[in-house]
């Protein structure tokens, strides 16, 4: 079974997987597994990005969008004539079958098939088949990707990979190929200063608990009085900072709607005993 | 079914000059004569036995940094199918409408918005022949100005840029007149940097070998001062530098991003982020060195053996010159930094092993009074023991340049490939008749008996000292002033400062003629008189070499991949044309097509390229066309080969700077005799605040009317003004904000505090001002750029709606209202990024209203102003 294996933590957002898409399927005519992409406006591969944080905690993270050649395929179900599965896994719109069915494009739970209204015809990724069938070792995108953030191979070969994976969208049981590693959560960063002084507090324990949670995470702050929690849940968090010859205090943030840059934190000195 | 096609090689670099970067594998299906597909190339395809290229990696704490067995391709390359096929490529002669030299119409005041009709190129070329020989005849040779530096499609035969030059070196005394070329993209560096250590040519660390691998088993943080190695290498090499980002963050080598804006390696790779405002970074970087000073953690003993003058500068850190303290607080107000981050970075730099890392461009090293911030950083790390292992200055970039083989921090092959030999542009680099490319707009608009005047030769390519030579004038001794423009570089307007100046200089009645010569139609393009169609590389056959692209050095041969487009032909056998018309006119121009082309064709110069660049000792000529590529191996030894400035760290005199010295010059006695009464360029590096020539400071004056700073970076999207109409782009992320009317503006980034305040949101067009005139651009509001700045990248496709000083354009092109003044007083670079702007909201709908003509022109909603939006009867 092929499958594809797309980290987020690598990806760097350069768009070579998209672009390499293009340039292998819009102009190339590759039936009998794909008529031509439109020029604009279809993104068989699509890298959505997510701007994260504010001044000066910003991040973008990236997550490839594509078609998950579901073992339980809505789209075959919807069309079984029309759409079918190979061999090796990979799910592949029959081009001059499917002409005309526009109702496929909804069938997909992930978007993942969109519209050529030149040609009238749903089309989606259908992972290089044509070139696979001519003994290419992996699609277009795959050979494109600089930092490795996006791999393609069996099944058994990513067995670890795999292991510690996550669906896009579990919930939905469709029995995907494409498996995501490090998706973006959230994070809470920011600066503590004692303005008093004029200073970073460097070396300050910093402890994040969730609401309604005995869970603790705890950091310290680094050589710029920073701290910085990655990877946590949307969530009500209460941040605790404490640190020697200093007022504990605490700070509530919410990471429900976005990732925090809670900015610089005001830490006072503790009174001379 | 066949999916492969015939393979063949092409470099898929934009630098233009020889220097060739990005070799791809090429599949073409030869029957239909077309392109089918870009893809890297894999050394394997070409290379039998892997190990024979000598494959190298890092390993370092666990980790490996490793370039893989393919050359990596970045946007440009994957999407440049589209640059070839673009339906703004120039198919035939061009001639502007109301042209007309036979009956003394030239109409020169309606360049730029004039349209054109399509000719044969016989008509093109009797016009053509007949103004050279008027003009010549009348003025001389050096009324004839060779735009043609700049950046385009890496040529070598086919003779991008400075191919005309050849043929007009052949006529009479051969004595044209050239644009010379600027250090563009490292001002800071050339006229500040080389004042304090030297590193000739390019005021940037000239010994950067197994710096990498240096800061991998020694360093603790790297500063990305400016610097974005996902954005500016990506036209010059792979992704190799977006490796050695990943292989810092595996094994924790701490990387801080000081910049206005959180930049696409930022927002990838960055462990910190240090926000500063936009060419305030000599504030900062002055306040380092007061808390050095002041609590005693700099390395003094390395100073008294490897320095001079420090002691001047220290007094004027520490106040004793003006009186002012260069305290954190000072530093505070005017870089936005907070002091007590300027304290914490200056202690941290202080107890770890730290480097600079730059990629060029951008308001560090492009603002006005950029040679201070330039030689300020080296001053900075000449106090923490510059050379010391894992403290070293590098670049993500340029790892070949001007051929030499210590400037890339990776592992390279034993010499740097080269083909001078097949190379047809640029004769030279400079000439007895030149202008500053800076001071191009006023050199053209010159009356009579009026000239201008500058020192050095203002070339990219020479030593420090070149920098004291002068007084230049233009016009020289005997010569004229500017009456013809033969450009095969038409992105003045898009690169270079004040761009609107340049519009009237173009428009000038002084400027009879300009021919033009380029595959595309955008840009200086629209102030051609006769703009004749170049082929793209992918139509001609050449060869090139990759020393860029940071895994193995290549030699290539390059097929031709489709035929040439329309009635295109090279860059080379343009001028070529123009030869042969010439010299069926006989008198002046007697013998030229022969003196032009030294009796060889393509082949031949290709075969004489071979010859340079090291290919023969690996095999034979035949051999080399057959396979295609050639791959040096990795030199043996490099793992111990001395890492960066080591040398100097360790023996001062036996490896010196290449300063009068020999030493870091904290104080330069050159300087000092040179320009004693240079305010803005002392002798030692400063503080400066505003000159008369620049007010552009958040507390100028002039800032009640412009209240903004503006980023403006070499381009995620393009190189310079490249790539612009490909519709692959300009669909993705951040490529284009679509406006309320459909048309894609360049995006104009503002944090969201300034959003609310100057009330604009996501998907508006707003109007981005100085006194030089406004261009528009589509808010994008983000958290990527910091309150008070605005960032636009330069180099979109010039879209004119006003022309002229004063001038309103469409596509964001900035470089129309940037400052006129250079650098500074003696500093001839320019300034294209980090001075002040307005930014308001416009109407684009009541604009249209106003603008009718220009906004109804043909416009095609993915690929933007196309060649139908000039072609006269388009518009009709």
């Amino acid at each position: 079974m092929k499958v594809f294996v797309f980290d987020s933590e690598l990806c760097n957002g350069c768009y070579n997987c998209h672009l390499a898409c293009k340039d292998e399927h819009s102009g190339n005519d590759w039936s009998p597994i794909a008529k031509p992409q439109q020029d604009t406006g279809m993104f068989w591969l699509n890298l959505k990005q997510v701007e994260r944080g504010q001044v000066p905690r910003v991040k973008v993270s990236n997550i490839a969008h594509l078609c998950q050649h579901c073992d339980n395929a809505p789209c075959i179900e919807a069309a079984p004539d029309a759409v079918y599965r190979r061999e090796d896994g990979l799910v592949i719109i029959d081009p001059e079958k499917a002409k005309g069915n526009r109702a496929l494009v909804d069938a997909c739970p992930y978007g993942a098939i969109s519209w050529n209204v030149e040609l009238e015809l749903p089309q989606k990724c259908t992972g290089c088949a044509h070139l696979l069938d001519d003994g290419w070792t992996e699609p277009r995108c795959v050979d494109a990707c600089a930092l490795k953030a996006l791999r393609f191979g069996d099944a058994e070969d990513f067995a670890e990979e795999i292991a510690r994976s996550e669906e896009l969208r579990p919930e939905l049981g469709s029995g995907p190929h494409v498996y995501y590693l490090n998706l973006p959560k959230r994070f809470i960063g920011g600066t503590l200063v004692d303005f008093e002084a004029d200073e970073v507090v460097i070396g300050a324990t910093v402890t994040l608990q969730q609401e309604g949670s005995e869970d603790v995470l705890t950091t310290t702050t680094d050589e710029f009085g920073d701290f910085w929690f990655k990877q946590i849940e949307p969530a009500r968090y209460r941040l605790y900072f404490q640190a020697d010859d200093y007022l504990t205090r605490y700070l509530d943030v919410s990471t429900v709607d976005e990732d925090k840059s809670v900015g610089d934190v005001e830490l006072f000195a503790a009174p001379a005993a | 079914m066949d999916t492969r096609g015939k393979t063949i090689y092409k470099g898929v670099g934009f630098c233009s000059a020889a220097c060739g970067s990005n070799l791809m594998s090429i599949d073409i299906d030869e029957e239909n004569d077309r392109i089918i597909r870009i893809r890297p190339y894999h050394y394997s395809e070409t290379n039998e036995d892997m190990s024979a290229i000598r494959p190298w990696r890092i390993e370092a704490k666990g980790a490996v940094l490793d370039p893989g067995d393919k050359i990596t391709m970045g946007h440009l390359q994957a999407s440049y199918k589209k640059r070839i096929y673009s339906p703004n490529r120039i198919l035939r002669p061009l001639l502007r409408v109301d042209f007309d030299p036979e009956h003394g119409q030239r109409n020169t005041q309606n360049r730029g918005t004039s349209g054109y009709k399509e000719i044969s190129w016989d008509e093109a070329l009797d016009i053509i022949g007949a103004e050279m020989k008027r003009i010549i005849e009348t003025y001389g040779m050096t009324a004839i100005l060779t735009a043609c530096d700049g950046h385009g499609e890496t040529k070598n035969v086919s003779g991008t840029h400075g191919c005309q030059q050849r043929l007009l070196s052949k006529i009479l005394d051969g004595n044209y007149t050239m644009q010379t070329r600027q250090p563009d993209s490292w001002e800071g560096w050339y006229w500040g940097a080389k004042h304090i250590w030297g590193m000739d040519p390019l005021g940037q660390n000239n010994s950067q070998t197994n710096v990498v691998k240096d800061i991998a088993e020694n360093g603790d943080a790297v500063l990305f001062w400016g610097c974005d190695p996902e954005t500016t290498p990506l036209g010059w090499g792979g992704q190799v530098p977006a490796m050695i980002e990943r292989f810092f963050t595996e094994i924790g080598v701490k990387q801080i991003h000081i910049s206005p804006d959180a930049n696409y390696s930022n927002v990838a790779h960055a462990d910190k982020w240090i926000p500063v405002y936009p060419n305030t970074d000599a504030a900062l970087q002055l306040a380092i060195a007061y808390v050095w000073l002041t609590e005693g953690t700099y390395d003094a003993d390395y100073l008294s053996t490897h320095a001079v003058g420090f002691e001047n500068w220290a007094y004027y850190v520490l106040g004793g010159e003006d009186g002012i303290p260069k305290t954190p607080k000072w530093a505070e107000k005017k870089c936005g930094v907070p002091s007590y981050t300027i304290k914490a970075l200056a202690r941290y730099w202080a107890k770890h092993a730290v480097s600079i890392a730059h990629c060029n461009g951008g308001s560090f090293i492009r603002a006005a009074f950029a040679h201070e911030p330039g030689r300020l950083e080296v001053a900075l790390l000449g106090m923490q023991a510059l050379g010391k292992p894992g403290a070293n200055q590098f670049k993500f970039l340029e790892w070949s340049i001007f051929g030499m083989n210590t400037i890339k921090p990776v592992p390279g092959s034993k010499r740097v490939p080269s083909a001078p030999a097949a190379y047809r542009g640029r004769e030279r680099s400079y000439a007895p008749s030149m202008i500053p490319k800076t001071m191009i707009p006023e050199a053209l608009m010159l009356g009579e008996g009026e000239r201008i005047s500058w020192y050095g030769h203002i070339n990219a390519g020479l030593p420090r000292e070149d920098q004291f030579t002068g007084p230049y004038y233009f016009p020289m001794e005997g010569g004229s002033r500017i009456h013809m423009i033969w450009a095969d570089t038409v992105s003045w307007q898009t690169c270079w400062n004040c761009g609107n100046n340049i519009q009237e200089a173009f428009r000038h009645e002084n400027i009879e003629f300009i021919l033009v010569q380029h595959p595309w139609m955008e840009n200086d393009a629209y102030f051609g008189d006769i703009i004749l169609p170049s082929s793209t590389k992918f139509e001609d056959i050449d060869m090139g070499v990759d020393a860029e692209n940071g895994a193995y050095d290549v030699i290539y041969y390059e097929d031709r991949a489709i035929q040439p487009r329309g009635e295109a032909v090279s860059d080379s056998d343009v001028v070529r044309k123009v030869a042969e018309k010439l010299d069926s006119m006989g008198g002046i121009f007697e013998g030229v097509l022969e003196k032009f082309t030294e009796g060889n064709d393509v082949e031949d110069w290709i075969q004489a390229g071979y010859k340079t660049t090291g290919a023969r000792k690996y095999m034979s000529y035949e051999e080399w066309k057959e396979k295609g590529v050639c791959t040096l191996p990795t030199r043996e030894g490099w793992e111990d080969e001395p890492a960066g400035l080591i040398g100097f760290y360790e023996d001062p005199e036996g490896h010196p700077m290449s300063t009068p010295s020999g030493k870091l010059e904290y104080y330069s006695s050159a300087l000092a005799q040179m320009f004693p009464d240079d305010k803005e360029r002392g002798p030692i590096p400063r503080w400066i605040d505003e000159s008369d020539k620049h007010k552009d400071r958040l507390w100028s004056d002039r800032a009640k009317d412009y209240p903004f700073l503006i980023v403006s970076n070499h381009p995620r999207w393009r190189v310079h003004s490249q790539h612009d109409d490909v519709t692959w782009l300009r669909e993705l992320g951040l490529c284009k904000v679509v406006g309320p009317d459909g048309y894609r503006y360049e995006p104009v980034w503002i944090n969201p505090k300034d959003a609310v305040r100057i009330g604009v949101k996501n998907g508006d067009v707003a109007a981005i001002s100085t006194e030089r005139g406004t261009v528009l651009g589509g808010v994008y509001v983000s958290e990527r750029i910091m309150p008070n700045v605005v960032y636009q990248d330069h180099g979109a496709r010039v879209d004119i709606i006003v022309p002229g000083v004063g001038g309103l354009e469409r596509a964001g092109a900035n470089n129309l209202i940037c400052p006129s003044a250079t650098t500074s007083d003696n500093s001839f670079g320019e300034v294209t990024s980090g001075f002040l702007v307005n930014v308001k909201k416009v109407d684009v709908f009541e604009l249209a209203r106003q603008y009718p003509e220009a906004f109804s022109r043909p416009y095609d909603k993915d690929c933007g102003q196309i060649l139908a939006s000039c072609l006269e009867e388009e518009r009709n």
